[in-house]
């Protein structure tokens, strides 16, 4: 039995540890940095990560040794749980105004939708390779987004934005992978982007124009090409009614995108105050510890949400550079395991962890500069966070498993 | 799809590179001098002045001290620092800092009401001290002739619910001041002002580095001033009749609702609630048996006592159910089945017409001629009075004050449970009818104008009109002439409000009001006319004793007082 598990762990795509271990301790020296220079005694941000370090790599050890059949049979058990879980919170005390964490009267709450990212990808990627779907038809896309939507909108409830975000973005990564036809995924973004270009009159029209174009390519019956053209539409010219019943956080954060300045001392103050830190940074950073705008306290959540923002103050654009290479050789690898994987179902979940990965990278940094709205997202192996950093190892578990060659 | 990944890779890439690399001298600059505070400038409040333009209340600077948690250094040397200079106790300025305390950016309030002196003081150790900034704020300073304090009301800081019951598009922030009561409340949204705001870009220390490029300062805008309709010398003159008493006295103009002067005692001194009184003389004001908080004016109830005798008088008169030569014998009691109704002379007044019922305030003509009508038709002639209803007068709070019905006394006692003696009592404003002295200025106001009055006011009358009552000329002159002897004739109940000052005219009536709280309230209404100006009294005792020997002295040197005045000519010219 030992001697399986050793064949099985150096049979593993162990190269995929590099790139996270590199990320791994620019993280934990960066929040060295933040809890040394502030003076924070023990336990902070630093000492909590580093324990629950441990149960990380413990239950990626677990996921690697586990059978995939085991994986596969039990998946839609644990998707079954999972539901249930982030369901839990609502009955416990708000926390920060939301309902993401149990608390389990330890000294910190867990949050099941974190877990919930890729419980969501093995149960999609199982009903992917289970059926052999007719995916080249619109009606084989309904489940999958089904199993996708259950959790999202619970998460959405909660109210976790950027969660339930990340939780519906693989479906189309996966989709696609599958063979779905891209005209079909382009049809389900296509109310999403009619709603947000609904703001500006000149982008809805360019808008209106890609999607007649688009729509005449593909050669859609006539009944159906003008009813879904003019759906869209539809739902561009109502959305300015439903706008008003979002939650005004969420509308703030929204326009704070568009103009930061607007209010420097709420939403936008992150914005314009993470931007500072990183563009006073420099090609080199201020060097570690020095970061006038993390240690005087001017850049928020800077454990978590805004930790690139930190990286980027204290060891430049050089550092951040190295880091994005770190991520792309990590999602690039996943991807390549993948293509080789000659089992469906392994590469269906590969490609479902690789876009998880993709979306924070993206989200996270995007919403530092400034680019997008403030939405609340860690970074993977960088942030603190207890719960995310359990989940981003039990994913690199996954992928040592799923990537490698056939033993089972 | 690997294309994608290094796509969204190099986009971050190149953001990062455009904002650490190519505008580095910008974000550079920023942050080496840029720590955007936003500070609010507060709007002086408008000032309250009387009907001749003399200030009621006014500002004085002060200055404000706060500390900024982030950049305190060391808290105790720094409170050391403060309290050596300024005199303040560290032990204050830490509580304050727990009170005020909202995070470690914003500025947390040390201690308000600092003179320019204990400032100048302390910007000498400005060297010594980190974090510690100060800003100016105009505090009311009160006409220190008269209190006023019931009708000026007072500032209050606002508490955080209060700002969440006002809505989203409030300017007020925590610890903001915010009209409680009085005219300061009623008048708030003129009286404010706009707030203004400056952004000041501050070094690691707390100390002011220059503004932000781009971020002009918005200036305050002050509040309005706000003209009434007080008089400061009439109502320093009442003040000071009724300091040391419980009581009520009203001035006002008949023909405008204008009051002159609005005077509820004991009242307390209006700087209590500046912070510059402590908290012993605050803790003194609440314990007051007295109540020195209530408006008497507004929200105090008495009954009415005599001065009711108008409104059944008037009712009888119109529905013609009385003729006012008919005379009835009053023994100084009156029997009415099992029960006996006093006379207040126990003598009794002998043959009495319903000229010296009123002049005399007879009470056993009343007993008899009320029961010729019913309950719920003396309440509609009381109702045409304005007693039962508000006076709508420009302040916040007024009482509507009782006047019963049929419905009312069924309510109270069941059908069966009251009986037609209960009407006895109500004739003379006795038994369940309860009025405000404010109700008692309106009355007196449209007796004078036979109806004609406006709503009464201190700074404007609002959208509201008395409406005219229904009363013949008749009956309005009858009870003038009444009211007249009551002043003027030897037996006369008010005759001791006189002043005897040639061409002046005095009409009035007395009030005793029992009450279970011992000696009776007295009451005094009246108005006077010299040279086509008028003005109108209402005085109240609590506990007093007879109107027309305690209350009607105070009324005569509200009179003299006026039509003597150099100061009535210089109005009129």
């Amino acid at each position: 039995m030992l001697r399986d598990f050793r064949k099985k762990i150096l049979k593993s795509p162990i190269s995929v540890l590099l790139p996270v271990s590199g990320l791994i301790i620019l993280g934990l020296s960066t929040l060295f940095s933040i809890t040394a220079t502030q003076g924070q005694t023990p336990p902070n941000a630093l000492s909590k990560q580093i324990i629950f370090m441990i149960p990380a790599l413990i239950l990626m050890s677990i996921i690697l040794l586990t059978p995939r059949r085991i994986i596969h049979k039990y998946i839609y058990l644990i998707y079954g749980c999972i539901l249930i879980a982030v369901t839990l919170p609502f009955f416990g005390e708000k926390i920060a105004g939301t309902y993401r964490w149990i608390n389990f009267g330890l000294p910190f709450g867990l949050q099941p939708s974190e877990i919930a990212k890729w419980v969501i990808v093995i149960a999609l990627a199982r009903y992917l390779s289970d059926h052999n779907l007719k995916i080249k038809n619109i009606d084989a896309i309904v489940v999958p987004f089904l199993i996708v939507l259950f959790p999202t909108m619970i998460v959405l409830n909660q109210p976790d934005l950027g969660t339930a975000f990340v939780m519906i973005i693989p479906v189309f990564t996966m989709l696609f992978w599958a063979g779905s036809r891209p005209i079909h995924l382009f049809l389900i973004i296509a109310p999403f982007l009619s709603v947000f270009t609904a703001f500006d009159i000149l982008v809805f029209s360019i808008w209106a124009a890609i999607m007649a174009v688009v729509i005449f390519l593909s050669r859609l019956k006539l009944w159906h090409a003008l009813g879904l053209y003019f759906s869209n539409i539809f739902l561009g010219l109502i959305f300015p009614l439903m706008w008003g019943s979002l939650r005004s956080y969420q509308q703030n954060r929204l326009l704070s995108l568009f103009n930061p300045e607007l209010d420097p001392l709420g939403v936008g103050y992150q914005i314009i105050q993470s931007k500072i830190a990183l563009g006073s940074g420099g090609f080199m950073g201020k060097g570690w510890g020095q970061g006038t705008q993390t240690h005087l306290k001017f850049l928020p959540v800077q454990e978590s949400d805004f930790i690139v923002s930190v990286i980027g103050e204290e060891l430049g654009f050089l550092t951040l550079l190295i880091m994005l290479v770190l991520f792309s050789w990590l999602i690039i690898k996943i991807i390549r395991l993948a293509l080789d994987t000659t089992d469906r179902f392994s590469s269906l979940v590969l490609v479902g962890i690789s876009t998880i990965f993709l979306t924070h990278v993206f989200v996270n940094c995007a919403m530092t500069v400034g680019m997008i709205p403030v939405k609340g997202l860690p970074l993977p192996f960088i942030s603190y966070g207890g719960s995310f950093l359990l989940s981003c190892f039990m994913m690199v578990g996954f992928v040592l498993n799923f990537g490698r060659e056939k033993l089972d | 799809m690997i294309g994608v990944v290094v796509l969204v890779h190099s986009v971050l890439a190149f953001r990062f590179f455009q904002l650490q690399v190519l505008d580095f001298d910008i974000y550079n600059q920023r942050a080496e001098s840029n720590r955007i505070r936003a500070m609010s400038i507060p709007a002086p409040r408008g000032l309250i002045l009387d009907r001749h333009g003399e200030i009621i209340v006014d500002n004085y600077p002060t200055y404000i001290l706060y500390g900024i948690g982030a950049e305190i250094i060391n808290k105790k040397h720094n409170y050391n620092v403060i309290s050596q200079s300024t005199g303040i106790d560290t032990t204050v300025l830490k509580k304050n800092y727990q009170n005020y305390y909202r995070n470690r950016f914003v500025p947390t309030r040390l201690a308000k009401d600092l003179t320019i002196n204990q400032l100048s003081r302390l910007e000498e150790e400005k060297n010594e001290l980190s974090g510690i900034i100060y800003k100016q704020f105009p505090e009311r300073i009160y006409n220190q002739k008269i209190h006023a304090s019931h009708v000026l009301g007072y500032l209050k800081e606002i508490d955080r619910q209060s700002i969440e019951k006002l809505g989203e598009d409030n300017q007020y922030e925590y610890g903001d001041l915010i009209g409680w009561s009085g005219i300061e409340k009623n008048y708030e949204s003129s009286l404010r002002g706009k707030k203004g705001v400056t952004y000041y870009q501050v070094d690691a220390f707390g100390r002011e580095a220059g503004k932000i490029f781009g971020q002009e300062s918005i200036l305050p805008y002050p509040g309005k001033n706000t003209t009434t309709t007080l008089d400061v010398s009439l109502q320093q003159l009442l003040e000071t009749e009724l300091r040391g008493r419980r009581g009520v006295g009203i001035v006002s103009r008949p023909e405008t609702g204008g009051i002159l002067a609005y005077v509820s005692a004991p009242n307390y001194n209006p700087d209590l609630f500046t912070g510059l009184i402590s908290n012993s003389d605050w803790q003194s004001v609440i314990a007051d048996t007295n109540r020195p908080l209530l408006d008497r004016v507004a929200n105090g109830l008495y009954p009415p006592g005599s001065i009711f005798k108008m409104v059944v008088a008037i009712a009888l008169l119109e529905k013609k159910i009385i003729n006012p030569q008919d005379e009835i014998f009053c023994a100084g009691s009156y029997d009415f089945y099992d029960r006996s109704f006093g006379c207040w002379k126990p003598n009794g007044h002998g043959n009495t017409n319903l000229e010296q019922a009123i002049v005399q305030s007879c009470d056993v003509y009343f007993y008899q001629v009320i029961q010729k009508i019913k309950l719920d038709e003396l309440a509609e002639a009381a109702n045409q009075f304005g007693f039962g209803l508000e006076t709508y007068i420009d302040l916040p709070s007024e009482m509507k004050g009782i006047m019963p019905t049929q419905e009312f006394m069924n309510r109270l006692y069941g059908r069966w449970g009251w009986s037609q003696g209960a009407l006895l009592n109500m004739a003379i404003g006795q038994g369940e009818i309860l009025v405000t002295p404010l109700q008692m200025a309106r009355y007196i106001n449209m007796l004078a104008t036979k109806g004609k009055t406006r709503t009464l006011h201190i700074v404007q009358n609002k959208n509201h009109n008395i409406p005219e009552p229904n009363i013949s000329n008749r009956s309005w002159n009858l009870i003038q002439k009444y009211m007249s002897k009551v002043v003027t004739a030897p037996q006369g109940t008010g005759r001791r409000s006189n002043p005897k000052i040639p061409g002046l005219k005095i009409w009035g009536k007395t009030g005793t009001a029992e009450n279970p709280h011992g000696e009776p309230h007295a009451w005094y209404i009246a108005y006077g006319e010299k040279d086509g100006e008028m003005i109108s009294v209402v005085i109240l005792l609590e506990n007093g004793g007879h109107g027309g020997e305690v209350a009607t002295p105070l009324a005569r040197n509200v009179f003299k007082h006026y039509f003597n005045s150099n100061r009535t000519k210089l109005a009129k010219n």
